[in-house]
C-alpha cells in the first residue's frame, strides 16, 4: 500500500490551478516536495490534512481517503505549517501539552511525550519561558516538536527551515533526518530549497504549477555520476595525459581535471601520479550528479558535471 | 602544503539529545475528550490562570466588582436584621433584578475577556494546528463557547449564592429559614444559566470576526450601545407619537431581552419605565433564546469559513 496516493488530484481557486491532475504514489522515507513558491506544495499537504477539498481527483493517507476519513488521518499525521502558529503568552511545555491532549494523548502521556519530545528537538530549560522571547531557531523546533508529540506515522513539514540561519538550517535538516531514519516516522518535506532536499530526503517530489515533474529516489540523480574531480595549481595538462596512459577517462576543466570513476584503483593511479609529476595538489573531491540539474533540462545526463 | 581532505566528511556534531526516540503506544482519546481539553483550557485561560499574573487581573477585578454589592449585604446581614427587628423599611437586593442592576459589569467581563479566546488564535495563526487534530472547526467553537458560558455562569453564582446566605443569616431560624429562601433563590440559577448563554454567544460571535482583540471589544462595545440605544430612541419618539408596535423593537436588544426574561423565571415582569418597552417575560424569554440560536449559528458559520 502507498503510504501517499493521489489520483488526477486538482485543486482550482477561482481561475488559480493550485493543483491539476497530480497523480502520486509515495512510500515510506524521507520525502522532499520542492517546487517554486506557489508551485502547489502548501496546497498539497493542505489536501492530504483533508484541510482542502479537492476540486477534482482524489487523495488518500495510509490507504484512508482525505475527504471520507480525514479525522483517522489527523490522528496519524503531525503537521508542521509554513507560517508562524504560536502563541506568545505561553511556554513551550505548556503549548506542546495542550497540543497533545487535543490530539487525544490523556493527561500524564501528554506531559511525557512533551518532556520527550522537546528534549528530541533540542529545547531543554528554556522550555518553560514564554514562546514570544524565543529565537526563530527555537520556535521552529516547538513547532516541530508539537507535530511530532502524538507519535504520527507521517510528518507534513512545510518549509521547516523557513527564516533560520545556515546553522539552524543545518541543525533542523538534522533533526529532520534523524526524525526519518531514528524515529522511523515518514516525513515529507515541502522546500524551494533543492539543497535542503538533497541533503536529508531519499525520495524526490518535483512539482511545479501543480503537475509533477518528476518522482525519484534520490539516489538516481545523485549516483549517476561518479566524478573525481582533482583540483591542481598547475599541470593539469599533464596529469590528463599521465592518466590517460593509465587507461582512466579524464578530461580538463579548467583548473581542475574531471576523471571518471570507473574502479577503486582510479583514488590510487590520481595519487601516484601526482606524486610521480610532484603536482600541487589543492583538492580531491568527489562529484556527484547535482539536484539543479533537474531544472537546468527536462533530462539530466550522466555527464552532467559540465 | 595542506590538504583539506573533503572526502572525508566531519561527524555530525548531533547526539547531544541521543536518548533514543520512543514510540506512544498507550491510549488515544477521541473527539470528545479533545473538546473537553479545549474546554478546560479556555475556562482556565478566560480566569487568567497559566497565564501571567497581570491577565488574572481583569477577571478577578470585574467579578469582584459584581458581587460585591451582595457581599457587602452579606456582611451586614445582621445589622440589617437588626434595623428590619424595629420595623423599619429595609429594601433589599433581589436575585431578580440584581443582573439588571449590576449588568454592565457583567459586559465588561464579556469585553475583557472574550477576544481573548478567539482573538489569539486566529492572530497568532494557531487554528491550523488544531484542526489538523481531532478537533475541527465546529468543535473548536463549541469548546470555546461552553467555557465563556461557564465562566460567566460562575461570576453569577456568586452575587446570587451571598444574597442567599445573607437572606438566610437576616432570619432568628436558619434551618427555617433555608426551608424558606431557597425556592426564592432557585429561579435564579436558570436565569443564570440564560444569560451566560446569552452573553457568551453574542460575545463571541462578535469577538471572532476580528483577529485583533480591540476591534473585536470596539465592536461587542458597539453593538451592544447601538442596539440598546436605537430601540430606545424610537420607542420614547414611538410614545409621543403614539406608534404601539415601538415596543417590539426591544425585542433585538441584547441586554434589555435578557433582563426582562430573567423576570419570566421570578414570575414577574420587568419594570417598563426604564427604557425597555412594555413586553411580557415571556416575550423577553423568546428573544433571548432566539439570540442565544442566532449568535451561536453566526459563530458557527464564522468558523466554518475560516480558512485554514
Amino acid at each position: 500500500m502507498a503510504l501517499i496516493e493521489t489520483a488526477n488530484l486538482s485543486k482550482y481557486y477561482g481561475p488559480v490551478k493550485a493543483l491539476d491532475g497530480l497523480d502520486l504514489q509515495v512510500e515510506s522515507g524521507i520525502i522532499g516536495l520542492v517546487g517554486a513558491n506557489g508551485a502547489g506544495k502548501s496546497t498539497l499537504l493542505k489536501v492530504l490534512l483533508g484541510l482542502v477539498s479537492p476540486t477534482a481527483g482524489r487523495a488518500s493517507v495510509l490507504g484512508m481517503d482525505t475527504v471520507v476519513a480525514a479525522r483517522s488521518i489527523r490522528k496519524v499525521v503531525g503537521y508542521m505549517p509554513e507560517h508562524d502558529c504560536l502563541p506568545p503568552d505561553v511556554g513551550a511545555t505548556e503549548f506542546v501539552t495542550h497540543m497533545a491532549r487535543i490530539s487525544g494523548l490523556p493527561r500524564t502521556a501528554a506531559r511525557e511525550r512533551t518532556a520527550e519530545v522537546l528534549r528530541h528537538v533540542g529545547l531543554y530549560e528554556e522550555r518553560y519561558r514564554q514562546i514570544g522571547g524565543y529565537s526563530t531557531g527555537m520556535k521552529q523546533r516547538v513547532k516541530l516538536a508539537q507535530a511530532l508529540v502524538h507519535d504520527p506515522q507521517l510528518l507534513l513539514l512545510d518549509e521547516p527551515t523557513n527564516g533560520l540561519d545556515p546553522a539552524g538550517r543545518d541543525e533542523m535538516l538534522d533533526l529532520i533526518k534523524r526524525t526519518g531514519t531514528e524515529f522511523g516516522i515518514t516525513v515529507v518535506v515541502a522546500s524551494h530549497l533543492l539543497g535542503e532536499i538533497e541533503q536529508v530526503c531519499t525520495y524526490l517530489l518535483a512539482i511545479d504549477a501543480g503537475h509533477l515533474q518528476r518522482s525519484a529516489p534520490i539516489s538516481t540523480f545523485t549516483q549517476r555520476t561518479p566524478v573525481l574531480a582533482v583540483e591542481v595549481e598547475e599541470g593539469a595538462d599533464r596529469l590528463v595525459t599521465a592518466l590517460a596512459v593509465n587507461g582512466a577517462r579524464a578530461r580538463q576543466d579548467g583548473a581542475r581535471v574531471l576523471i571518471a570513476l570507473d574502479s577503486e584503483a582510479v583514488y590510487d593511479a590520481v595519487r601516484d601520479i601526482v606524486a610521480d609529476l610532484d603536482l600541487p595538489l589543492i583538492r580531491v573531491q568527489q562529484e556527484r550528479g547535482r539536484l539543479e540539474d533537474l531544472f537546468r533540462d527536462a533530462a539530466p545526463t550522466a555527464g552532467s558535471a559540465e | 602544503m595542506t590538504v583539506p581532505s573533503p572526502l572525508v566528511a566531519a561527524p555530525r556534531a548531533g547526539n547531544i539529545y541521543d536518548l533514543g526516540y520512543r514510540h506512544y503506544e498507550g491510549k488515544r482519546n477521541g473527539r470528545a475528550y479533545a473538546m473537553w481539553s479545549l474546554y478546560v483550557e479556555s475556562l482556565r485561560g478566560i480566569w487568567g490562570f497559566g497565564r501571567p499574573t497581570t491577565a488574572k487581573a481583569a477577571p478577578f477585578l470585574l467579578a469582584g466588582f459584581y458581587a460585591l454589592p451582595a457581599v457587602i449585604q452579606l456582611a451586614f446581614s445582621s445589622v440589617i436584621a437588626q434595623a428590619a427587628s424595629t420595623g423599619q423599611a429595609v429594601e433589599l437586593l433581589a436575585y431578580r433584578s440584581y443582573f439588571t442592576s449590576f449588568s454592565f459589569l457583567v459586559f465588561f467581563f464579556c469585553v475583557a475577556q472574550a477576544p481573548e479566546l478567539v482573538c489569539r488564535d486566529q492572530r497568532n495563526q494557531v487554528l491550523p494546528l488544531y484542526f489538523t487534530r481531532s478537533v475541527g472547526p465546529i468543535e473548536y467553537a463549541l469548546a470555546r463557547l461552553g467555557s465563556l458560558a461557564t465562566a460567566l455562569f460562575l461570576l453569577l453564582l456568586v452575587p446570587t449564592l451571598a444574597l442567599f446566605v445573607g437572606d438566610v443569616l437576616m432570619k432568628p431560624d436558619t434551618f427555617q429559614a433555608v426551608g424558606d429562601e431557597w425556592p426564592k433563590a432557585l429561579p435564579a440559577l436558570p436565569a443564570n444559566a440564560l444569560i451566560s448563554a446569552g452573553l457568551a454567544a453574542i460575545s463571541l460571535a462578535i469577538s471572532s470576526f476580528s483577529p485583533r482583540r480591540a476591534y473585536s471589544a470596539i465592536g461587542m462595545v458597539a453593538y451592544v450601545l447601538l442596539m440598546e440605544a436605537i430601540p430606545a430612541a424610537i420607542y420614547s419618539i414611538g410614545q409621543t407619537s403614539g406608534w404601539l408596535w415601538s415596543d417590539k423593537l426591544f425585542l433585538v436588544t441584547p441586554l434589555t431581552s435578557l433582563n426582562g426574561a430573567v423576570y419570566w423565571f421570578f414570575g414577574e415582569k420587568l419594570d417598563p419605565q426604564n427604557f425597555s418597552g412594555n413586553l411580557a417575560s415571556g416575550d423577553y424569554l423568546a428573544a433571548a433564546l432566539a439570540s442565544v440560536v442566532v449568535m451561536t449559528g453566526i459563530l458557527l458559520y464564522r468558523y466554518r469559513r475560516i480558512p485554514a
